[in-house]
């Protein structure tokens, strides 16, 4: 009985916490409009199939780039298709392929970071010089050469998107670690004899979680950049799926008759990195983290 | 006295000067190419890797076809058959010489065609030219040609594009030099850069109308139209017909609509399975609306076509309607043993602009018949060498060719472009045929047997012949409004 409510203290705690989080990041006007912008997303992304007034893969000669009308919102592209399901989905296309992006980049970087600054030595160093390896090679090609091996489906996309962008949290992940592995109780949790991965999920992890967690925020907006930009060169999703760079690179020669085709994907991918950087930077500030050093201060 | 005469010399000096500034080569003409064949490419007209961009203008052919396609004099200046068509003589033009000083005479004719057919070479034309049996040098400039059937076409087979005459003894180096006695010579072969052409001032039709020209490589083809947008190039005759609009209302420029035979294409491999099927191959081939693509692909620009290579001007085409039928489709597959339809992946690249295109719509219209297309978008740069003939489902496209020349290059069983693996008795027998035969009727017929042989059982999905719409910039001048392989380019001017 009395460890459930210790239990509940514990969870009451974090969702206070997080709260408090929250409105600290909507207390500054930048935060605020971040948080709505990808709020706004996030809720489209979600509702998009069931409010889709057309079938994205619907083409037809009749429809060929229509301009903006109360039946086509957006107007119609070059195949008749209309804009605006194509965008709304397009939008579920890039959230989800960048969210499970980031979380993978998230996972393993962080904690093979926490690993290399904690063991320290020469497994550091080797993984560290392997990490310095791929960094050094233009994450472009290295994504052009995995995607004509492997396809454009999703399932190759999300963890190569994810390994790519995992590498700067590592470095990340490290730094933060080096920082905390000094302090008191990481040496009093080696002198109880705790093992490296007790020491990781005990005593690390909840310390530098923050500065992995604004970093993945950021890695986050990036990847959206990078996901869209392969689209944009015919690598990322393959069609019809709707998706925001393919739709631009479609339309990119179209733009001085029938801007409409291309306006929307563009206002829609800006936004959403618009609004995760500010979201990032509000809550790099809300949980007291200097971006400048990617450390806690 | 003294100073009337001084007046008329200085008067007749200026208008001398004036004359010769007025036909003197000037300016640079600027186009582009796809650098499709990546590090293949080369000046030899007769290998996989030509740039045909350089060569059609750098070399000459014997015949070449006249505004209307009929086979008008080039290097030869007349020809005759004897009585059953199997020696044909062609008369050479005297006083004609290579960029590199060497005289064009009868000995350089055997040579390059000779050279065409050596198998070591394994050019694509070899198996349209192997009728061809001997060359006979009968002097300097007279040629006796040889071949193993009547052919009463045969100047036409001779108009083909690749059939560019060259020094003897010059094959080692040609693809390098691209030394030829056309209208222009090759300055500086840079195929990844910029290659530069210099007027040939001895020109045997007259010395050409530009100075230079520049062959710039850009494998992008909406990078194509920036640049023509910007300048950079002064031509381009791969536009897009949606982007018709930014041209048409832009006084820099010229736009020209040619109809041509040239086609697009999807390939499949009948070696593949589940292609090897020629009832699979059909469904997906009946599952195709093409009118829709034309109006999709081609905002009407186009000419349909069911599946045959042949030009809608052409006097052998097979002139027939296809229009989707989704239901035959689905019968079809089902009895080649697939009810629940099959999946296939097509690999388009935007060297060809309309390839992505072409993809999504063909995607749509053969779901309805159970066939999932899935789309891979791969690089450019090196398309025809990696992915066409090597993936079981590819994107494919053709200039116009002279009917024998295209159903013999692209589909006889002994073809080395025979992208689609198509091998067929019945159809070679046809060509075979059709070829000895001397009977107008009687030969259309058998090339028309051909074409209806690939409406049957073909691995290709022709969907239309194309109408080309070319760009240029206004300050083009006397561009003809033909094909590329028709084009007299010592013609151009840019001002």
């Amino acid at each position: 009985m009395e460890s459930n409510l210790i239990t509940e203290d514990k969870h009451k705690n974090k969702l206070e916490k997080a709260f408090e989080i929250l409105k600290t990041m909507a207390s500054k006007p930048s935060g605020l409009i971040g948080l709505t912008i990808v709020l706004f997303h996030v809720i489209l992304a979600l509702i998009s199939p069931y409010i889709a007034p057309y079938d994205y893969k619907a083409i037809s000669p009749n429809t060929m780039l229509l301009a903006p009308s109360a039946e086509h919102w957006f107007g119609t592209d070059s195949l008749g298709r209309d804009v605006f399901t194509r965008t709304i989905l397009g939008g579920r296309t890039a959230l989800t392929v960048t969210f499970f992006g980031s979380l993978i980049a998230l996972l393993w970087g962080g904690l093979l970071g926490i690993f290399c600054g904690l063991v320290g030595g020469k497994i550091d160093d080797v993984v560290m010089r392997v990490v310095d390896a791929f960094l050094s090679i233009p994450w472009i090609l290295a994504m052009l050469l995995i995607v004509s091996l492997l396809g454009t489906s999703t399932e190759v996309l999300i963890p190569a998107l994810g390994f790519f962008y995992g590498k700067g949290i590592v470095r990340v992940a490290r730094a933060a670690t080096h920082d905390v592995i000094a302090k008191d109780f990481i040496v009093s949790a080696r002198a109880r004899g705790h093992s490296n991965m007790s020491i990781i999920w005990n005593e690390i992890i909840p310390n530098v979680r923050d500065a992995i967690l604004v970093e993945g925020a950021m890695r986050w907006s990036w990847m959206l950049l990078g996901f869209s930009s392969l689209s944009f060169l015919g690598f990322g999703v393959s069609p019809p799926t709707p998706d925001w760079g393919l739709m631009i690179s479609n339309a990119r020669g179209l733009m001085s008759f029938a801007y409409w085709s291309v306006i929307a994907p563009i206002v829609g991918l800006s936004s959403l990195i618009i609004g995760i950087n500010l979201t990032a930077d509000a809550f790099a500030k809300a949980l007291g983290i200097d971006r400048s050093t990617k450390a806690p201060v | 006295m003294k100073y009337i005469l001084k007046v008329f010399s200085v008067t007749f000096m200026s208008l001398i000067l004036s004359f010769s500034i007025a036909n003197a080569s000037s300016g640079v003409f600027k186009v582009s190419h796809d650098l499709g064949f990546g590090k293949d490419t080369n000046l030899d007209a007769i290998t996989k890797g030509r740039l045909f961009q350089v060569v059609i203008k750098t070399q000459n052919r014997l015949v070449r076809p006249d505004m209307n396609g009929v086979p008008s004099p080039s290097l030869s200046t007349d020809w005759s058959a004897n009585s059953d068509a199997t020696e044909w003589t062609f008369n050479l033009r005297k006083g004609i010489y290579f960029h590199d000083g060497s005289a064009f005479d009868a000995p350089d004719v055997k040579y390059s065609l000779m050279r065409a057919k050596d198998p070591d070479i394994g050019s694509p034309v070899r198996k349209s030219l192997n009728v061809v049996e001997d060359i006979e040098v009968v002097d300097q400039h007279t040629v006796k040609m040889k071949l193993s059937t009547s052919f009463a076409d045969f100047p036409l087979l001779l108009t083909d594009y690749r059939l560019r005459m060259i020094p003897e003894g010059s094959g080692d180096t040609i693809g390098q030099t691209g030394v030829g006695t056309g209208p222009f010579m090759v300055d500086k072969f840079d195929p990844e850069g910029t290659t530069i052409l210099k007027a040939n001032p001895d020109y045997w039709e007259g010395a050409p109308g530009v100075a230079e020209v520049h062959v710039i490589a850009i494998p992008d083809a909406q990078a194509r139209i920036q640049a023509l947008l910007t300048g950079q190039i002064d031509m381009n005759r791969y536009v897009p017909f949606n982007q018709k609009k930014i041209f048409d209302s832009n006084s820099k420029f010229t736009t020209t609509v040619i109809p041509t035979g040239n086609w697009r294409g999807v390939v499949m491999r009948t070696d593949t399975a589940p292609f090897d099927n020629p009832k699979v191959r059909k469904a997906f081939r009946l599952a195709v609306d093409r009118q829709e693509l034309v109006d999709l692909v081609m905002g009407g620009a186009a000419t349909v076509s069911c599946d045959t290579p042949v030009m809608p001007s052409d006097q052998y085409r097979l002139q027939m309607d296809c229009p989707q039928n989704i239901s035959k489709a689905k019968n079809l597959l089902r009895e080649a043993g697939y009810p629940n339809g099959i999946e296939l992946t097509v690999y388009p690249a935007t060297l060809e602009p309309t390839w992505p295109t072409i993809a999504e719509v063909v995607q749509q219209q053969v779901a309805k018949a159970g066939i999932k297309v899935n789309i891979e978008m791969v690089p450019s740069k090196g398309y025809w060498n990696e992915v066409w003939m090597k993936k079981p489902v590819s994107m494919t496209r053709w200039n116009q060719r002279p009917a024998d020349t295209i159903l013999h290059e692209a589909y006889h069983s002994g073809a080395k472009w025979n992208e689609s693996y198509f091998k067929n008795a019945d159809f070679d027998k046809n060509l075979a045929d059709a070829r000895s035969e001397l009977d107008f009727n009687k030969r259309k017929k058998a090339y028309q047997n051909a074409q209806m042989t690939l409406w049957e059982q073909s691995g290709t999905m022709i969907p239309y012949h194309v109408s080309r719409l070319v760009v240029t910039s206004s300050k083009v001048k006397n561009l003809d409004a033909v094909d590329h392989f028709s084009i007299q380019w010592h013609k151009v001017k840019v001002d």
